[in-house]
């Protein structure tokens, strides 16, 4: 097997909340991550999901070199991100591209598209200015957009429009990796649509490695071909996309398609509870207050992500069982 | 549910005796030039609940604001008729519209942060229309307030009451709303994305609840989604909509199980469901409200569309128990 493109090894991630007027107290401590293992290989299309408040964003800032982990270590290649030099930080922002959340936000609203599109192009001396133009049309004709939206500015372009010209502006400094955060909430299902299949197009042909982050297990299960679950700043489940819809084994997994709107199958309310505050995690497993399987050893000690079978990782001590 | 189907089988293809609770017929609502609501027509029966889907800028929210009366004349203007119990609302008074809204039909918005006001406690507003529609005393409200937020889910219901919307997750604000939106039993329900905001978990809780108590009180629901599967699990009916006009409407499981016109067609191949393998996106995009298209709305974007469609709008037909405008039904 080559080496991982991406590894994660036992990251934390912890956050000091300090209350107001509470000098002489120590701040408390909010873990959201807590002993995060992942391996991204090369061509990986990778989905992470969970509920709102599971780590899916933090994790990614901490991928992107955005903010340093706590403890654990984030590999790139081989190389530790908190100790790139300048020389592999440029390297690593060519080839690592982050697509936001918010995409009319992301961008100058004085800036007209074209500009927008070339800083990348600039910034990392990809061509020479003359040829820039050029560069710029078979961009825009990649993510399926007229050309005439170039002398255009972000608040002209529709909500569909401004999310091509996002992913368009990760793709200018023709990157390895590609990471999206919750990139098609919000949109009509039509627009949704077409955001989806282009972002699955483009990782097939050109081999890009795609970090996508939603809640919506569907849009996961569309556009990649691997899906991580998050719960409460831990992996608790990942594989393959079949067979995590297929066979889940966390009872998390098992709760999230559950309660995915499904045409065929009654609504269910699979889960009772909302997620609790990373603040003060409870000893054993993290997930026991809301877990239907819940036994008292699931109170007593926390799971580990340990292997399931070949292909799948799962956090449970006792994982749903059978072939669904 | 059955009971529900036949029902209104029978509406499509007769008069009922019995006065549905609410009545909408060729309603139309413009602002200024622009037609935003094109004669729109449907009925509700007691106990039904309805779902009204379509792209962004269909006119979901402006019918839903309508009904309740927040939507008129200078503001926009108004023709057709929208009668509620017998009522004609078109006509009504505002003095009578607030006996209505709160009471007879409750409201339940998308973004329950902005709909909740955070000066006051979450106790405070579940209170007020208890106060302005029911007259009951300070501590007959206080203590149906909690009564209210415990229906609705709220753990330790008497320790909140005190609680600001801040203090509060998206989830349990929402929650909140519900409370306020049937405090005083309504007979309607009006609901516009009440669960687009939230994480599947907690949005099948929170319909999940919403139905119950709506069953409870006998009452009708109508729900803007955007969400077809949530509506094929929640709704007795479907409403399709489409720039300003309903291209088909009828049992939910037929509509959206053998949807018989296209732009219902179109939508359900853009739904993305677990283990997706294509999806089918509709090309093109709403026409804005000032170049309408002269004949049917859907035309350009149609991929049956043929000569007369550019020319005459389609009437809505009765075809296998449900409304559907279209020259082509197969
Ligand atoms: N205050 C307003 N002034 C002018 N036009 C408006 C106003 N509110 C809505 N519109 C227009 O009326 C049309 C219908 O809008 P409406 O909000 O009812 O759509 P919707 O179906 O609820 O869409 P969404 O799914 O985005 O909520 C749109 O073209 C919209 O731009
Ligand atoms: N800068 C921060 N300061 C304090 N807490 C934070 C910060 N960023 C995230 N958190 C907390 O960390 C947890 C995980 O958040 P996040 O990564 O945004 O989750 P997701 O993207 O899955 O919704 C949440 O409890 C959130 O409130
Ligand atoms: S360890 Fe126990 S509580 Fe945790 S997920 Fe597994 S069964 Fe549920
Ligand atoms: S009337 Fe014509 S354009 Fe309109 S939906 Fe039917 S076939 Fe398509
Ligand atoms: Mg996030
Ligand atoms: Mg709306």
């Amino acid at each position: 097997m080559q080496e991982p493109i991406f590894s994660l090894l036992d990251v934390e991630r912890t956050y000091e909340l300090r209350r107001p007027g509470w000098l002489n107290r120590a701040p408390r401590q909010l873990k959201a991550l807590d002993g995060v293992r992942l391996d991204l290989q090369r061509g990986d299309t990778l989905a992470l999901v969970g509920e709102s408040g599971s780590g899916k964003s933090t994790l990614i800032r901490l991928m992107l070199g955005l903010e340093p982990a706590s403890d654990g270590r984030v590999l790139y290649g081989q190389r530790d991100l908190a100790q790139l030099d300048a020389e592999e930080k440029k390297r690593f922002a060519r080839e690592v591209a982050f697509i936001y959340q918010n995409a009319r936000g992301s961008m100058n609203p004085r800036m007209r598209i074209a500009d927008i599109l070339a800083e990348p192009i600039r910034l990392h001396r990809l061509c020479a200015e003359s040829a820039i133009a050029e560069r710029l049309a078979a961009l825009l004709d990649r993510v399926g957009l007229p050309a005439g939206l170039l002398q255009r500015f972000p608040s002209e372009l529709s909500g569909g429009q401004i999310r091509r010209v996002a992913i368009a502006r990760a793709l200018a400094a023709e990157p390895q990796v590609i990471m999206a955060d919750e990139s098609v909430a919000g949109l009509d299902v039509s627009v949704q649509a077409q955001v989806l299949n282009l972002l699955r197009d483009l990782c097939r042909e050109s081999g890009i490695t795609l970090v996508f982050i939603t809640h919506d297990l569907g849009v996961a299960s569309y556009l990649c071909e691997k899906i991580a679950v998050l719960y409460l700043g831990r992996i608790v489940e990942q594989g393959p996309t079949d067979a995590i819809l297929n066979t889940p084994r966390h009872p998390y997994t098992r709760a999230l398609l559950q309660a995915f709107p499904r045409f065929d199958m009654p609504l269910k309310a699979s889960l009772s509870g909302e997620i609790p505050s990373p603040v003060d995690l409870p000893k054993g497993c993290r997930f026991a207050g809301r877990c239907p399987e819940a036994q008292a050893a699931c109170r007593e000690s926390d799971p580990a992500l340990t292997a399931f079978d070949a292909e799948r990782q799962v956090a449970c001590l006792f994982p749903v069982a059978g072939a669904q | 549910m059955d009971c529900a189907v036949a029902l209104t089988t029978q509406a499509a293809n007769m008069p009922v005796s019995e006065e549905p609770l609410l009545d909408v017929r060729d309603f139309s609502l413009r602002r200024g030039q622009a037609v935003v609501l094109d004669g729109v027509s449907l009925a509700l029966q007691p106990g039904e609940t309805l779902g009204l889907i379509g792209e962004s800028g269909a006119g979901k929210s402006t019918l839903a604001l309508a009904l309740i009366g927040l939507l008129r004349a200078p503001e926009v203007q108004l023709e057709g008729s929208l009668r509620f119990r017998g009522t004609e609302l078109t006509r009504l008074k505002e003095a009578d519209y607030r006996r209505l809204r709160g009471n007879k039909i409750g409201l339940i918005f998308q973004d329950a942060t902005a709909a909740l006001n955070p000066c006051f406690t979450v106790g405070q507003q579940i209170a007020e229309p208890l106060k302005r529609h029911l007259g009951l005393s300070k501590w007959d409200r206080r203590e149906r307030a909690a009564e209210l937020m415990h229906s609705v889910g709220i753990p330790e219901p008497r320790l909140r009451l005190d609680a600001y919307p801040h203090e509060l997750s998206g989830g349990m604000q929402q929650r909140v709303m519900i409370a306020i939106a049937l405090a005083c039993n309504p007979e309607l329900l009006l609901a516009d994305e009440p669960t687009s905001a939230l994480d599947v978990t907690i949005q099948a809780q929170i319909m999940e609840l919403i139905l119950d108590r709506v069953r409870e009180l006998n009452s009708s629901a109508i729900f803007v989604l955007h969400d077809l599967a949530l509506g094929a699990q929640v709704c007795d009916r479907i409403a399709v909509m489409y720039a300003g006009q309903i291209v088909e409407e009828g049992p939910s499981e037929r509509v959206l199980a053998a949807p018989l016109h296209p732009y219902t067609r179109g939508l359900k191949s853009c739904v993305v469901e677990l283990g997706s393998r294509t999806l089918v996106p509709i090309p093109g995009q709403v026409p804005p409200l000032d170049a309408m298209p002269a004949g049917c709305r859907f035309a350009p974007r149609c991929p049956k569309a043929k000569a007369i469609c550019g020319e005459q709008r389609p009437r809505a037909e009765i075809r296998d128990g449900r409304q559907v405008a279209c020259w082509f039904i197969d």
